[in-house]
C-alpha cells in the first residue's frame, strides 16, 4: 500500500515521460515547427541535423523533416492505440465477466429466442434460406406452451472458442493478411481491436472465477439480489482489478504492432507520419544515423515506460 | 575424444561465429545474378506489363532485329542484315528482310517467313489482350515474297502504311513465334493482315482465330511456348527468383563470326527479386548478387564510394526514361486541359531532379529525350513549378473555392449532375522512394491550395490492373523510350484507351498527330514532333517530369558489361567471369 502512496523516482521518470509524450502528440498541431509533415524539402534530402536549414534532427531520404515526423508519429501512435486500447479492454472485460459470472449454463433464454437469434446470424452470414427457413420455422414451433422452454447460452464456449480462433493466427499474420484484402488505413483501429479484446476477456474471465466464489457474493446471492446486480455490483470491481496492469501493457502491445505496420509498409496511408515508417526510412539509408536514433529511442522509452507502469501497477495490486 | 569435448564449448561457438561472418558461396561459374526489384508478372512475349517481362521474354524469343548495347543501335538478330526500304508512291514504304538461314527453332525447324506473317497476324487476334502491340504494329499492312526471290522462304517484304525511316527498325521489334507449333493447320493464313487489322471489334467472334488464340494463351501459361532465344526457363518461383539456363544446341552458336545482339555467354542467369533497395545493396556488396541495375541516387554515391574496396564497378549514361505523371482524363473534374495544366504546375520537376537524382537526369518539355536534338521543341520551356499561377489557371477553368475550408468546386457540365469536386488520389507504384517522393511533393504543392490528395501507394501488378480499370485521378511512374523510334500510340492514341493508354486521352487531332508523326519520313518527322510536344504541352494528358540516368553497379572482375540508355541498361547474355570461357 505504501507503494501507491510513495511513487519512486522511476515511476516519476515514466509517468514523466508518457505526459510529455501525451502533451506533445497533442499540441503537436499548434507548435511552431519549421516544416509541416508530409511535406518534403527538395533542397535538404538525408541531411544530418542543422540548425541553418532548421532541421533540428535533420531530414530522411524523402527530405522529411524528423523532428515534425516524430512528433506527428506521436500523435498518430497515441490516437491510434489508446482508444483501441481502450476499447479492446472494454469489450474484452465485458466479454470475460459475463462469460465468467454466467459459465455455460448460468444465462438460460427462451428457446424461441435462442432459435430466432441463430437464424438471424444463419442470415447476416448468408446462409441460404433453405437452412435457415427450418430454424425459423422451429422458432415458432417452440413458442407452443407443451414446448417452451428456456436453454442455456454456452457463454464460456463461445468466447474461449472466439478467442482460441484469434489467437490461432497470429495478429501481425491477421492484420497484414487483411490489408491485403484491401482494408484500407481507416479500416486499421477496427481491426487491431477485433483482435486485441480475447487476452483482456481471458485475463477477466478468469478473475471472476475467482470472485464469483467469495464468501462474500455467495452471501449475496443467498440474500436474494438479482444476479445481474451481484454481477454489477459486487463481482465486477473486484474482477476489473488486474486492468490497471493490462491496460498499459495493452497499449506498449499495440504500438509495437502500428510500428511494425508502418515498418513494413501496411495499414496507414504514405502521408501520415510514424514512427515505423521512420524506422523504415532508416533502413533504406543506413548511414543517416540521424532517421533511426530518434524514433529508435522514442519507441524504446514509451514501450518501456508503458511496461514500468504496468509492473508497478501489478505490484501495488498484489500487496 | 576428452579433448574433443573439452574444445567443444570453444569450438561450437567460433564455428558459428565463423558462419556468420562467412561470405555466400560465389556462383557457379558461368552464373550471372541479377536484381530485379519485381516480378516480371507474365512472361507473354506479346503482351510484356513491364521491363522485367520484357528483358526476359528477349532471353526466350527474338525479334528480325534486337538492340546492340554496345553499339547503342538496333542489330540483326534473326534477320540476316538491317532491312533495306524502299517507298511506294508518297504513303507507302517497303521494308526488304531476309532471316538467317542458320536460325533454327529447338525441333531443327528453320525460322521462316511464314512464322513472321503468323506473328503479326497473332497480334491482331482479337481474342489476345493485344491492343498495345496492335497499336505499335498496326502500320504493317502486309507481309510479301520478295520479288526479286520469289522462291526463298526466308526473304519478305513489309508493306507499310506511311514512310517514316524508323519503320525500318520498327518493323523488326516484335518476338517471332513458330506458326507449326501454334496454328499447325494454317488456319490463319486465310486472313489477310490488313484483314484482321481493320476488323472490328465488333465483328462476329470467328471460330479459328479463337482457337489459334486459345492454343496461344495455354502454351504462354504453361510456359511451354517455343521461341528461338538461347535461353529456357528452369525455374519461377515468383516474386523471388527466375533462373534461365543456357539451351545446350542454339542456332547462332554455329555463326563465325558471332554478332554481338547473338552472344549468349553465361550458362545461367539467375535473376532474384529484391524489392528492397538496402537488401540489393547488401547483397551486392556481399557478392551475393553480381549486377544492380537501377541503382537509386544516393545508394548509387555509397556503392562508388565503396568501389574499390568492395569490389564494385559503377557506371551511369543518360537513359530515355521520362519519370511521367498522368492523369484520367475520363474524370469530369480532369476531363478539361485547363484543369491538367494547372495541376502540372504543382509538380516541382526541377526540385525533384536536383534532389532525387544527385544532378543527374535531364529536365524536359515532352516525351522526347534533350539528348535527341533534331526531335527536341527546344522552343518550349519545361512546365514550371508555379502554385500561385496553377490556382489562377484552376479559377478560369471554372474552379470556385467558397471558403478557406472547403474543396474547389465547379458546377457540373449536365444539369442533373452534382458539382464536381476537385480532391484527387493518386496511385505509383509501392515501395519506390522517387515515385513516393513526388506524390509526398505533389501532395504538398496541391494541399497549401487545398486541393486534397490521398496517396495511394500500390503493388507493382496491382497497380497495372488499376490503371487499366482507370481507378485513378493521377498517377506517377516511369515511360520507357529509345532513340529509334517515335511511336506514341500505344501510350497516348485512342484506340490505345484501356490498354496501354492509361490517361483516357485522345482527340481526332491528336491520333491524326500521332499517326503522322509515326509515319513521317525524314523531311517532316522534326517539325511534327515538334508540334507533338507542343500539343502534349497544351492538352496535358501527362507531364513528363524529366529523364532518369542508367545507373548500374556490378561485380568489377564481370566482364563484357556495356552500359547504355536504353533500357534495362546492360546486355545481360553478354556478361561473363573471366575465369570462365564464353560458349
Amino acid at each position: 500500500m505504501a507503494q501507491l502512496i510513495r511513487p519512486t523516482a522511476g515511476c516519476a521518470l515514466a509517468w514523466g515521460w508518457f505526459s510529455v509524450l501525451i502533451i506533445s502528440a497533442l499540441a503537436a498541431p499548434w507548435l511552431p515547427l519549421p516544416y509541416p509533415p508530409g511535406t518534403p524539402d527538395l533542397l535538404h534530402l538525408a541531411a544530418p541535423p542543422s540548425a541553418a536549414a532548421a532541421h533540428w534532427l535533420g531530414t530522411d531520404g524523402q527530405g522529411l523533416d524528423v523532428l515534425t515526423q516524430l512528433l506527428f508519429g506521436a500523435r498518430t501512435a497515441l490516437l491510434l492505440t489508446l482508444p483501441v486500447a481502450a476499447g479492446a479492454t472494454l469489450l474484452g472485460a465485458a466479454i470475460g465477466a459475463t462469460a465468467g459470472f454466467w459459465g455455460n449454463r448460468g444465462l438460460r433464454v427462451p428457446l424461441p429466442a435462442a432459435l430466432l437469434g441463430l437464424a438471424a446470424a444463419m442470415w447476416a452470414a448468408a446462409v441460404p434460406w433453405l437452412l435457415t427457413g427450418p430454424v425459423v420455422l422451429a422458432a415458432g414451433l417452440a413458442c407452443w406452451p407443451r414446448w417452451y422452454r428456456r436453454c442455456p447460452v454456452p457463454l464460456d464456449s463461445l468466447l474461449t472458442g472466439t478467442g482460441t480462433l484469434l489467437d490461432a493466427v497470429p495478429r501481425l499474420v491477421l492484420v497484414t493478411a487483411a490489408a491485403g484484402l484491401g482494408a484500407s488505413g481507416r479500416a486499421l483501429p477496427l481491426l487491431l481491436l477485433f483482435t486485441t479484446w480475447p487476452e483482456t476477456a481471458r485475463l477477466v474471465r478468469a478473475q471472476m472465477w475467482r470472485v464469483r466464489v467469495q464468501p462474500f457474493v455467495e452471501a449475496a446471492q443467498a440474500a436474494g439480489l438479482p444476479p445481474l446486480r451481484v454481477w454489477l455490483r459486487h463481482c465486477l470491481p473486484h474482477a476489473l482489478i488486474p486492468l490497471k496492469s493490462v491496460f498499459p501493457l495493452s497499449v506498449a502491445g499495440l504500438l509495437g504492432l502500428e510500428s511494425t505496420l508502418s515498418f513494413l509498409g501496411i495499414g496507414l496511408p504514405p502521408e501520415v507520419p510514424s514512427w515505423g515508417r521512420m524506422l523504415n526510412a532508416a533502413h533504406s539509408d543506413l548511414g543517416a544515423w540521424w532517421v533511426f536514433v530518434p524514433p529508435f529511442l522514442a519507441l524504446a522509452s514509451t514501450t518501456l515506460a508503458l511496461a514500468y507502469i504496468a509492473n508497478k501497477s501489478k505490484h501495488s495490486f498484489n500487496n | 575424444m576428452n579433448l574433443i569435448f573439452r574444445l567443444l564449448p570453444w569450438l561450437l561457438p567460433a564455428a558459428l561465429l565463423g558462419g556468420c561472418g562467412a561470405p555466400p558461396p560465389a556462383a557457379a561459374p558461368g552464373t550471372v545474378r541479377i536484381r530485379w526489384a519485381h516480378d516480371p508478372e507474365s512472361l507473354d512475349p506479346l503482351v510484356q506489363p513491364n521491363q522485367y517481362a520484357t528483358e526476359a521474354t528477349n532471353l526466350l524469343y527474338q525479334s528480325l532485329l534486337q538492340i546492340d548495347y554496345q553499339a547503342q543501335q538496333p542489330a540483326p538478330a534473326l534477320a540476316e542484315t538491317l532491312p533495306t526500304t524502299r517507298p511506294e508512291g508518297d504513303s507507302v514504304l517497303l521494308v526488304t528482310y531476309r532471316l538467317r538461314p542458320a536460325a533454327r527453332w529447338d525441333d531443327g525447324r528453320p525460322v521462316l517467313a511464314a512464322d513472321v506473317a503468323f506473328t503479326l497476324r497473332l497480334l491482331h487476334c482479337p481474342t489476345l489482350p493485344t491492343e498495345g502491340a496492335r497499336a505499335q504494329f498496326g502500320f504493317i499492312r502486309a507481309l510479301l515474297p520478295d520479288p526479286a526471290h520469289p522462291a526463298d522462304p526466308c526473304r519478305f517484304v513489309l508493306r507499310c502504311r506511311g514512310q517514316a525511316p524508323e519503320f525500318a527498325l520498327a518493323t523488326g521489334d516484335f518476338p517471332i513465334l513458330s506458326e507449326h507449333a501454334l496454328d499447325p493447320g494454317h488456319t490463319l493464313r486465310r486472313w489477310p493482315l490488313a484483314a484482321l487489322a481493320d476488323r472490328p471489334g465488333t465483328a462476329p467472334p470467328d471460330s479459328a482465330l479463337a482457337r489459334v488464340g486459345r492454343r496461344y494463351l495455354a502454351a504462354v501459361l504453361a510456359n511451354k511456348l517455343p521461341g528461338t532465344g538461347p535461353y529456357r526457363l528452369t525455374q519461377w518461383q515468383k516474386d523471388h527468383r527466375l533462373t534461365f539456363e543456357r539451351k545446350a544446341r542454339w542456332w547462332a552458336d554455329s555463326l563465325r563470326p558471332r554478332p554481338a545482339v547473338l552472344l549468349a555467354r553465361p550458362h545461367r542467369l539467375h535473376y532474384l527479386v529484391l524489392p528492397d533497395d538496402a537488401a540489393a545493396a547488401l547483397a551486392l556488396r556481399r557478392h551475393a548478387l553480381d549486377v544492380y541495375p537501377q541503382v537509386p541516387a544516393p545508394l548509387f554515391a555509397r556503392l562508388q564510394a565503396a568501389g574499390p574496396a568492395a569490389r564494385l564497378a559503377a557506371a551511369t549514361a543518360p537513359s530515355y526514361d521520362v519519370l511521367t505523371a498522368g492523369f484520367n482524363t475520363r474524370r469530369p473534374a480532369l476531363a478539361d486541359a485547363a484543369t491538367r495544366r494547372a495541376l502540372a504546375r504543382l509538380f516541382d520537376a526541377d526540385g525533384l531532379r536536383r534532389a532525387t537524382q544527385a544532378g543527374l537526369g535531364l529536365a524536359t518539355v515532352g516525351l522526347v529525350s534533350p539528348v535527341s536534338r533534331a526531335f527536341y521543341n527546344d522552343s518550349l520551356r519545361p512546365v514550371p513549378f508555379a502554385p500561385a499561377e496553377a490556382a489562377a489557371l484552376l479559377r478560369r477553368a471554372g474552379w470556385q473555392r467558397p471558403s478557406a475550408a472547403a474543396p474547389w468546386q465547379r458546377p457540373a457540365t449536365r444539369a442533373n449532375q452534382p458539382a464536381q469536386k476537385l480532391t484527387l488520389t493518386l496511385r505509383y507504384r509501392a515501395g519506390e522512394t522517387l515515385f513516393e517522393t513526388t506524390a509526398l511533393q505533389f501532395r504538398a504543392a496541391a494541399q497549401t491550395l487545398g486541393i486534397g490528395v490521398t496517396l495511394l501507394p500500390t503493388e507493382a501488378g496491382a497497380l497495372t490492373e488499376a490503371l487499366h480499370r482507370g481507378d485513378f485521378d493521377v498517377y506517377v511512374r516511369t515511360l520507357k523510350g529509345n532513340p529509334f523510334v517515335f511511336n506514341y500510340a500505344p501510350i497516348l492514341h485512342s484506340r490505345a484507351v484501356g490498354e496501354g493508354n492509361f490517361t483516357g486521352f485522345g482527340t481526332p487531332a491528336s491520333d491524326r498527330l500521332i499517326e503522322a508523326v509515326a509515319a513521317a519520313g525524314p523531311a517532316t518527322k522534326a517539325p511534327l514532333l515538334r508540334q507533338f510536344q507542343a500539343l502534349l504541352q497544351a492538352e496535358a494528358p501527362l507531364v513528363p517530369l524529366f529523364f532518369l540516368p542508367t545507373r548500374l553497379v556490378a561485380d568489377r572482375r564481370l566482364r563484357g558489361l556495356a552500359v547504355s540508355g536504353v533500357r534495362p541498361g546492360y546486355a545481360a547474355t553478354a556478361l561473363y567471369w573471366p575465369a570462365a570461357p564464353a560458349p
